[in-house]
């Protein structure tokens, strides 16, 4: 995915309000924080949070303060189609330090699962899904030299080798909201 | 045994169910089986914790949904749970996913309501009483720094080690069972290399990210900028004869990473990373081919040189 | 002690390291010791301080010193304290002298360390010089009317007035407003707890006028202020109402028959909507009385007050509508009115200003258009309040006349549709004219919280309602301030670091709203119903003027000034007069009212005793020198010398309670026969020789 650089040179308050009163059901907001980010209101946009950011450090362009100040003045379009949240390394360090206590690794997190809900993702961000399902593992390597090499047997004692187990884990996927929004084929 | 506090585990035998995640299975087996090695040789039971999966990780069900997500880490938290004892994991996202989600249930009723009307469907339920410990803390809180001076048969004297505890080692300290006293300063992993021996001294970026994980698959040149700077302050500053890290995503990070950037020219140096459980493997005497033989970064210098050097 | 046997104590003050990080104290003190007369030298940390102090007495009781030179800072904060020390270890107070080597020398000096030491050696020079001639002196006493002048009716003159009068002093309250109630009057509801305002403020204003100890004189001002702490004697002009108050009943029935050509924008409503010539200023106005705004009346009966009037065919008299309507008579014209109203006099021993401020009014400020959809916020407060000129209806105000049109026709029993707007978008401007070198470089204080209470009611009350708020930065240090922005941003108000730098009027009467997002970095901008503009407070036009009456001072950015920052923040540079509100400078309503209460216990604590102690250091004549020629009495500004018979000739006499010590007479008399007691001539020159000396005392 690529990150989106350019976000409106202006940006347009009556028509962000209109469209989010007339083309969404509900608040950006509102879903954040439907979707895990309970205390997004809290936020005074300190910047705390960004000051120790990777992803601000490394240049994206909606990091954690700037995310949550778009989703409060309710843009959505324009965050829908940035991957920034998706880069998240979810180190939590904002979260530690946070003064309001948002949490803005919630806050990014609840961005990717509202992305999620709309579909507004790549194949690549549903990839450890479908890895996840298959063989319950999210990083999953058919290859075994390695595993032979350091004189461990093949299958580690994981659902890789416990069928049962991995009956259950999908159980459990095919009752969550992957199953849900049919995001990967389940049989 | 499932601990209300550590020194509860301490009356009887030590017993973790060991949970391995994915990266350490199938990227970096050797860690594994450093655990599988250390562990028992210092009277810690290991349980296999047979039919554990994913954690999950970050980029999966966290990313999809907030109950699901703890229901993925429920199902694995009880396979602790129905026999009495925490996990116990050698890598920060496992570390961090399972008791970030564990964290959620004992606080939200309804989150915790939610995931058991799912685990009884495959027939388990999940009280919140087992947890995810960190081997490092194990180690030095469980075990002991004392134990471990004892345990090994090569020391460290003379070498420097650039510690890289990692940010879910650390943060949200609200949600781990274990807290540095001062997680912008971490003790625990300087001390656990002090312990061999080694000199693990303080650098200015030691709490940074190292820009692994979803940086990293997202775009990896931004990724390699973070670990760059991280690299270059650990050269510069303390002149490390060793990275030594407790979590397995840094682990691949810091010892990939820095390769590539060699092989681009944007570094000159060469630092070998090692998880601190092959480090503590290597210093018990375990083969070094089996605790410590896959790396992209070269090793055979620093571990002939503790070999060689080291023997007490 | 016999005045020849002087010995002068140097005590000089590192005052921390104010002093002695400029001067070098010990190359001072050495010099010090050397200057005649002068027998022990000594320096320390803070000169001030008990253990200071304690050795300044020390060495009088040894009788060691018997003439006292502190080396310090100001005489204005520390010479009481000082001389209190001297006294206490049983020096007359008087031979003590101040040298101020820090504000005027090393805070001055600072970064000349060697040219400030020098200048310390000259000022000390010049106080011991001065020392050696000091001369004995008793303090004496003035009695103290007790009566207090409070100065503006808003809520904190009323709570300096009950505060005062609740302790048994009599208060003259004196109102240029035909009611009491000040700006409060105007609010709709008050942060941070949303009281409304109206209910808070009108008991006190009933109790204030109901006080057996309070004398409210509304509609009047201050015209002139003599005499001083203690015994002020103050003309205040009763301004014409034109209408007999003793009369009035404040029924209101006149005000309904004023013809509409006669209106004017009404002040009270900030001018979204029209009052009579004749009016009441507010329902809830204390006294409830009409006045006639002579400026606005058309004399609708042809005829003006005092004058015949004319009439009809058959003979009657024809009377004005306002006059026919009265039921009490209170608006007859038959008899003459001055115009200058009346003067009466007050003597008072204390006066309290507490005349408050004005809004800025948002014509000059021609970057937001001058569309009627542009509003100050105190109009909003107007707009949204049930006593404004639309009983609290939110319609956009370019809309006003059309709602009262409707309103006169449903009140006349017809069917009528409201067709007024109601606002979807309202935007919320901070720091008009704060902040903003080409206004007022100083922060209103009190915007942010009450822009947060406007947009706080406006969003529960219509909750779909669209509320954009710009700060420069929200600023919000009171007990439970925060929480209450944080109430505001919960509500899902949008709330914006960056200044709106542009309106523009859409054809429609909306705005174009051009604004900055500090947090995204980017321009932002909207489409706004209405826009509301947080203009700063200004002190009021008439404030220099009434300063300069009572003889106070106004600091640069207008407001009153008080004599010390930290430690006298009610009193002024005049003793006796003391300040309080938005007329020092802009303050909320909790702070108005701590500040109110402390001038009034100021002013209690001045009074209770009855009389006060007052410094010897006054003029004398001496009449056998005094030839009589009486300029001394032209210049006196405080009336304090009269001419008097003498040995059957012409002489200058000073009357010791009015002579405050300023010194023109001594310095003006052409034979020196007045001496200012603490300033002889003698004294003076010494310093200024020695000064000139570069240090040298002369002996004379």
């Amino acid at each position: 995915m690529e990150v989106m650089e350019g976000v409106p040179p202006v940006i347009n308050l009556t028509e962000v309000a209109r469209t989010e009163k007339e083309e969404f059901e509900k608040k950006v907001s509102e879903l954040i924080i439907e979707f895990g980010a309970e205390n997004l209101l809290a936020c005074m946009q300190c910047g705390a949070c960004a000051s120790i950011c990777p992803l601000a450090r490394v240049g994206f362009e909606w990091y954690n303060k700037k995310l949550i100040k778009a989703i409060l003045i309710g843009m959505k379009e324009e965050l829908l189609d940035d991957s920034t949240p998706w880069a998240c390394v979810a180190c939590n360090r904002c979260t530690e330090i946070c003064p309001r206590q948002v949490s803005p690794f919630e806050v990014m997190f609840a961005m990717r699962r509202l992305m999620v809900e709309e579909l507004a993702i790549s194949t690549l961000a549903i990839e450890g899904d479908r890895s996840l399902y298959e063989h319950g593992h999210a990083v999953y390597m058919t290859g075994r030299e390695a595993r032979k090499k350091v004189g461990l047997p093949e299958k580690p004692p994981t659902t890789d080798s416990d069928e049962k187990a991995l009956q259950e884990l999908r159980t459990i996927l095919k009752n969550t909201k992957l199953a849900e929004l049919g995001l990967i084929p389940m049989e | 045994m499932i601990s209300e506090t550590v020194s509860e585990t301490l009356k009887e035998k030590l017993k973790f169910g060991l949970f391995l995640g994915c990266n350490i299975p199938f990227n970096r087996p050797d860690v594994e089986q450093a655990m599988r090695k250390i562990f028992p040789a210092l009277n810690v039971e290991i349980d296999d914790l047979v039919g554990q999966s994913c954690c999950p990780s970050w980029g999966t069900m966290p990313s999809v949904d907030v109950v699901g997500w703890c229901a993925v880490a429920a199902r694995n938290l009880c396979l602790g749970e129905e026999k009495g004892i925490d996990l116990m994991a050698a890598c920060n996202s496992c570390y961090g996913s399972l008791n970030e989600a564990r964290h959620k249930m004992l606080n939200n009723p309804e989150i915790m309501n939610k995931v058991n009307e799912i685990l009884a469907k495959i027939g388990k339920k999940y009280e919140g009483k087992a947890k995810c410990r960190h081997v490092a803390w194990v180690l030095y809180r469980d075990v002991g720094l004392e134990k471990i001076k004892e345990s090994i048969k090569y020391s460290l004297d003379g070498l420097t080690i650039a510690v890289q505890p990692g940010c879910h080692f650390l943060w949200p300290s609200e949600v781990y069972p274990d807290k540095e006293e001062d997680p912008f300063n971490p003790k625990v992993l300087r001390e656990l290399c002090k312990a061999l021996g080694a000199d693990a001294p303080y650098y200015t970026k030691l709490i940074d990210c190292c820009g692994m994980g979803a940086l990293r698959s997202t775009n990896p040149e931004k990724s390699f900028t973070l670990v760059k700077e991280k690299l270059e302050c650990i050269k510069e500053e303390i002149d490390a004869d060793l990275i030594v890290t407790t979590c397995s995503s840094c682990l691949i990070q810091l010892d990939d990473a820095q390769e590539r950037l060699r092989k681009e020219g944007k570094i000159s140096f060469s630092i070998p990373v090692l998880h601190y459980v092959q480090l503590l493997a290597l210093c018990m005497g375990f083969d070094p081919q089996q605790v410590a033989g896959i790396c992209v970064t070269p090793r055979d210098e620093i571990i002939k040189r503790i070999l060689e050097s080291g023997k007490r | 002690m016999s005045d020849k046997d002087i010995r002068i104590g140097v005590y000089i003050c590192h005052c921390g390291e104010n002093i002695a990080g400029a001067v070098n104290i010990n190359e001072v003190a050495e010099f010090a010791k050397n200057l005649p007369d002068v027998a022990v030298v000594r320096d320390y940390l803070f000169m001030c301080s008990d253990p200071g102090q304690e050795i300044i007495k020390e060495d009088i009781r040894k009788g060691l010193v018997n003439r006292v030179v502190v080396a310090a800072c100001t005489p204005r904060t520390h010479e009481p304290i000082f001389r209190r020390a001297c006294e206490d270890a049983g020096l007359n107070k008087y031979y003590f002298e101040m040298a101020n080597i820090r504000d005027q020398c090393s805070w001055a000096h600072w970064h000349e360390k060697e040219k400030a030491t020098e200048k310390a050696k000259q000022l000390i020079a010049a106080a011991v010089a001065k020392a050696r001639l000091l001369e004995p002196l008793e303090d004496r006493y003035v009695e103290l009317n007790k009566n207090v002048m409070v100065v503006g009716g808003g809520i904190a003159g009323i709570f300096a007035a009950l505060d005062l009068a609740n302790a048994g002093f009599k208060v003259y309250m004196v109102e240029k407003n035909p009611s009491i109630g000040g700006n409060m009057a105007k609010l709709d509801k008050t942060f941070p707890t949303n009281d409304c305002s109206a209910c808070i403020l009108t008991p006190l204003m009933v109790e204030v006028a109901n006080h057996p100890n309070v004398e409210l004189i509304t509609y009047a001002e201050v015209e002139s202020v003599d005499g001083s702490v203690g015994n002020f004697k103050v003309k205040v002009r009763k301004k014409q109402t034109y209408v007999d108050w003793e009369k009035c009943t404040g029924c209101g029935a006149c005000i309904n028959a004023c013809p509409p050509k006669a209106r004017v924008p009404d002040e009270f409503n900030e001018g979204l909507s029209l009052r009579g010539a004749i009016y009441i200023q507010f329902p809830q106005a204390v006294p409830k009385k009409a006045v006639i705004d002579p400026d606005a009346c058309i004399r609708c009966s042809g005829r003006w007050f005092g004058e015949e009037p004319r009439r009809t065919k058959d003979g009657k008299p024809i009377l004005a509508p306002c006059e026919k309507a009265c039921p009490t008579g209170a608006c007859s014209r038959d008899e003459p009115r001055d115009p200058n109203g009346e003067l009466i006099e007050l003597n008072v021993g204390s006066i309290i200003v507490a005349t408050g401020y004005k809004v800025m009014d948002k014509k000059q400020f021609k970057e937001f258009s001058d569309s009627p959809n542009v509003i100050t916020a105190l109009q909003m407060e107007r707009l949204i309040t049930a006593t404004g000129p639309t009983e609290g209806k939110l319609i956009v105000p370019s809309d006003i006349p059309k709602y009262l049109e409707w309103k006169k026709k449903v009140e006349k029993g017809k069917e009528a549709e409201l067709e007024a707007r109601k606002p979807k978008v309202i935007t919320f401007v901070s720091c008009v004219g704060s902040r903003d070198n080409r206004y007022h470089t100083y922060c209103s204080r009190v915007c942010c919280m009450y822009m947060l209470k406007q947009a706080m009611l406006l969003k529960e009350k219509y909750p779909e309602l669209d509320i954009y708020m710009f700060f420069i930065d929200v600023r919000t240090p009171g007990k439970d301030f925060d929480e209450y922005y944080m109430r505001c941003r919960n509500l899902g108000i949008k709330i914006f670091k960056g200044k709106v730098g542009g309106v523009q009027k859409l054809p429609d009467e909306r705005l174009l709203v051009k604004g900055y997002d500090a947090d995204l970095g980017k321009p932002v901008e909207l489409i706004s119903d209405i826009v509301v503009l947080a203009t700063a407070i200004e002190p009021n036009t008439d404030l220099k003027d009434l300063a300069r009456k009572l003889g106070i001072n106004v600091g640069a950015e207008g407001f009153l000034r008080e004599r010390h920052t930290k430690l006298y923040p009610v009193d002024t540079m005049t003793e006796g007069i003391f300040i309080a509100g938005c007329a020092q400078g802009p303050k909320d309503i909790p702070d108005s009212v701590a500040q109110a209460k402390a001038a009034a216990s100021s002013a209690a604590s001045l009074l209770a005793p009855g009389k006060m102690k007052v410094e010897p250091l006054i003029s004398e004549v001496n009449p056998e020198k005094c030839t009589g020629c009486g300029i001394c009495v032209e210049l006196c500004p405080y009336g304090a010398i009269e001419m008097v018979e003498y040995n059957g000739k012409r002489k200058s006499k000073i009357n010791e309670t009015l002579c405050k010590g300023c010194g023109v007479c001594a310095a003006a008399c052409p034979s020196k026969a007045i001496t200012l007691h603490g300033f002889t001539y003698e004294q003076v020159v010494a310093q200024i020789r020695t000064i000139a000396k570069k240090g040298v005392i002369e002996e004379v």
